[in-house]
């Protein structure tokens, strides 16, 4: 699977997005997630985890817990904002670490 | 009439009279629901996020605490300080404060209820039940909101307790002076709350429907732990009634607590040593004053609940030697740590286990965490310079087990011996035998320790494969039961084979109705709460080991638990007729489901 990273301009205006796999043997359950939530967290940009029809804040352990993406899931990350390019950048390097699970 | 008659599952017997007193209730169903004005919405939700900042704040101070060895744990805390901090529950619920005048205690609920709908919605079952992890976090957040923190030293007056449900944590922290008694709409039969109620000395009922919903602070009860029946606000007839019948009650245990110092010998001159289960110092002069002969079992794990860190080494040499040098010359068992499945729930907050009564507990975390499991040996082993000492290692499963417990204890005693502390290096080591694993290979473990205690709580719920807290399948949790006594008939066999002791701890031990037949089987010493020590001596010093043998061969030869409970119970309502009056018995669970 290739990402891309790409300039959209959706209903939120214009965002950055770039999709990942879920690579863990589990899935985005609670570990995974915390990281993921926590690492958002750190950034200012409004940062959407997109699988299929769901659209979730990447900042809410609980948002990111209930998409229950699975193990080979493609997930779309999306952010808008100043920092947004570093967020994805490093969101994305989580996917690929599989979030030193 | 009284207002009301409900119904429990009676765990110590007794009648207590009293205002009821609620602790621990069901916040969920309780909780203040009123609207609040425009002008009072800043205020309202500044007092949400003080809430939700004070619970972090204490999730972060227990959090710097938790040992790097329990890395999972940790985790697990982490993630709760992530949930609190998530839009999702402080932000939607002041959204929902700001947008609806709710009140913040309802506007948290709300949210929570949002929470739940979407987790619902989940297939995979472990995401669903990361919901718990939510529910956990909130009602921290509610009880600081409404004022509802359990506050168990600050109980007024003598009241009777009522509570959702009480863990080991719970109960430890209550001033015993000031409880009459306890209600619990949770539990079974052999739950902590009964154990501890017995040990306390006063009534107790668990699994009480209803219970919160019938019952008010302040209201007049009577809970009546010989039927299981809690009365409320009763008319003065009904209380007359009850005075009586305390009355009569109290008459009769102190008939039996007058023959309580002379030995447990039966008629043709059987003996058997009757010891106490205790998890405090303080219970030392009840346990001895109702006759017992030292302490069989004393559980380690409470100076391990209700604290955020864990004891040093040195702190838990004190009280062992203190306990050691109390009871010298009469002996002491100490069962090491027996942390896990509920008891580490109430202490760390929750292990993250999906099966935690066959997960990391007991000696199996013991072993996983050996710096923790070495101080705990090494303060024993201070402690057995004092006094009559031996330890026994719960839970174990296997050959393997028993000698890696072992080989930590020789590490700990070679440190000792380095360092020049004393400590007895005969020290008698035994095992629990708890596991159907270790039933069937007790000749093999026999060579390996010197006595076994037969922990008779665990043993009937993993043979059975019940849960004895489940008031569904509790019916199912027999001690009579052709297996249970097969059981326990093998490990007294294969004990005696080797030529070591055999004890048994459990509920069991305790039942006037099901002595008879385990000293039958010849087994050396009973550990029981101290509160029955007088019935159970008494038993035992009306009853003679011919008729106790003949009443094992014939209860063997039965198949079914209803056939065994109808002798034991002829046998019983022949000798001991004040026994049936007072006493339940376990063999009450022979019912069908309901």
């Amino acid at each position: 699977m290739t990402e891309t990273n790409q300039s959209t301009v959706g209903e939120q205006g214009e965002y950055l997005s770039r999709q990942v796999v879920v690579a863990n043997e589990h899935g985005l359950h609670a570990r995974p997630a915390g990281k993921l939530a926590q690492r958002a967290q750190g950034f200012a940009a409004q940062i959407r985890i997109v699988l299929d029809e769901q659209e979730v804040d990447a900042k809410s352990i609980l948002d990111v817990l209930t998409l229950a993406a699975g193990p080979g899931d493609v997930l779309e990350i999306r952010a808008t904002g100043a920092d947004a390019a570093q967020a994805v950048e490093a969101l994305e390097t989580l996917f690929h670490k599989r979030f030193n699970d | 009439m009284a207002d009301k008659i409900l119904s429990g599952i009676p765990v110590s017997t007794g009648i207590a009279i009293g205002k009821a007193f609620f602790v621990n209730r069901n916040h969920k169903a309780h909780l203040p629901r009123h609207t609040v004005s425009a002008a009072m919405m800043d205020a309202e939700v500044a007092r949400l996020h003080d809430a939700f900042a004070a619970v972090e704040a204490e999730l972060t101070a227990i959090r710097e605490q938790v040992p790097a060895d329990l890395r999972d744990y940790g985790l697990l805390i982490d993630t709760h300080v992530l949930m609190l901090k998530d839009p999702k529950l402080s932000g939607v619920a002041e959204e929902y404060i700001r947008t609806l005048g709710l009140n913040c205690a309802w506007a948290l609920e709300k949210a929570v209820a949002d929470q739940e709908a979407a987790f619902g919605a989940v297939h995979d079952p472990y995401i669903r039940e990361r919901m718990q992890d939510v529910r956990v976090v909130a009602d921290k957040v509610q009880a600081k909101l409404i004022g509802r923190e359990t506050d168990l030293t600050a109980i007024p007056g003598r009241v009777i307790i009522m509570a959702h449900d009480l863990t080991p944590a719970d109960t430890v922290e209550i001033q015993v002076s000031r409880i009459m008694g306890f209600a619990t709409v949770r539990g079974g039969k052999t739950s902590h709350t009964g154990i501890m109620a017995r040990s306390m000395g006063i009534p107790a009922l668990v699994g009480v429907d209803m219970l919160e919903d019938v019952v008010h602070d302040g209201d007049l009860v009577v809970i009546d732990g010989l039927t299981g029946k809690i009365v409320v606000n009763p008319t003065e007839a009904e209380l007359e009634d009850y005075n009586e019948r305390a009355a009569h009650f109290e008459d009769y245990t102190l008939k039996i607590k007058r023959g309580c110092q002379l030995p447990a010998e039966t008629y043709d001159g059987s003996r058997v040593q009757v010891l106490a289960n205790i998890e405090l110092v303080e219970e030392i002069p009840a346990a001895l004053d109702n006759g017992a002969e030292g302490v069989g079992l004393y559980r380690t794990e409470y100076a391990y609940l209700n604290r955020t860190d864990l004891p040093g080494e040195d702190e838990l040499a004190e009280k062992y030697i203190d306990l050691a040098a109390i009871l010298s010359p009469r002996k002491v068992v100490f069962r090491t740590l027996d942390l896990g499945a509920d008891k580490f729930i109430s202490a760390f907050g929750e292990l993250n286990e999906t099966n935690p009564a066959m997960g990391l507990r007991a000696i199996r975390f013991c072993l996983r965490n050996p710096e923790l499991f070495k101080s705990q040996l090494r303060a024993i082993l201070r402690a057995s310079a004092y006094g009559n000492v031996s330890l026994m290692f719960p839970m174990i499963s296997g050959v393997k087990e028993v000698r890696q417990a072992k080989a930590w204890l020789a590490q700990a005693k070679a440190e000792l011996r380095r360092e020049g502390v004393d400590f007895n290096p005969e020290m008698p080591v035994g095992i629990m035998i708890e596991l159907p694993s270790a039933v069937m290979i007790a000749d093999f473990l026999a060579r390996e320790v010197d006595f076994f205690s037969i922990g008779t709580n665990d043993l009937i719920q993993y043979s059975i494969g019940v849960d004895r807290t489940n008031h569904h399948v509790s019916y199912l949790y027999q001690p009579l039961h052709p297996a249970t006594l097969r059981t326990i008939k093998l490990v007294v066999d294969a004990a005696h084979q080797a030529g070591i002791e055999v004890s048994l701890c459990g509920e069991v031990a305790s039942d006037p109705f099901c002595v008879p037949i385990l000293l039958g089987m010849g087994i050396d010493s009973l550990s029981l709460t101290p509160q029955a020590i007088p019935g159970i001596k008494r038993i035992i010093r009306q009853t003679n080991m011919h008729d106790c043998r003949k009443l094992l061969r014939k209860v063997l030869e039965c198949r079914t638990v209803s056939r065994i409970n109808g002798l034991v119970m002829d046998n019983i309502f022949k000798s001991f007729p004040d026994e049936v009056t007072f006493f339940s018995s376990l063999l009450e669970n022979d019912e069908s489901p309901s």
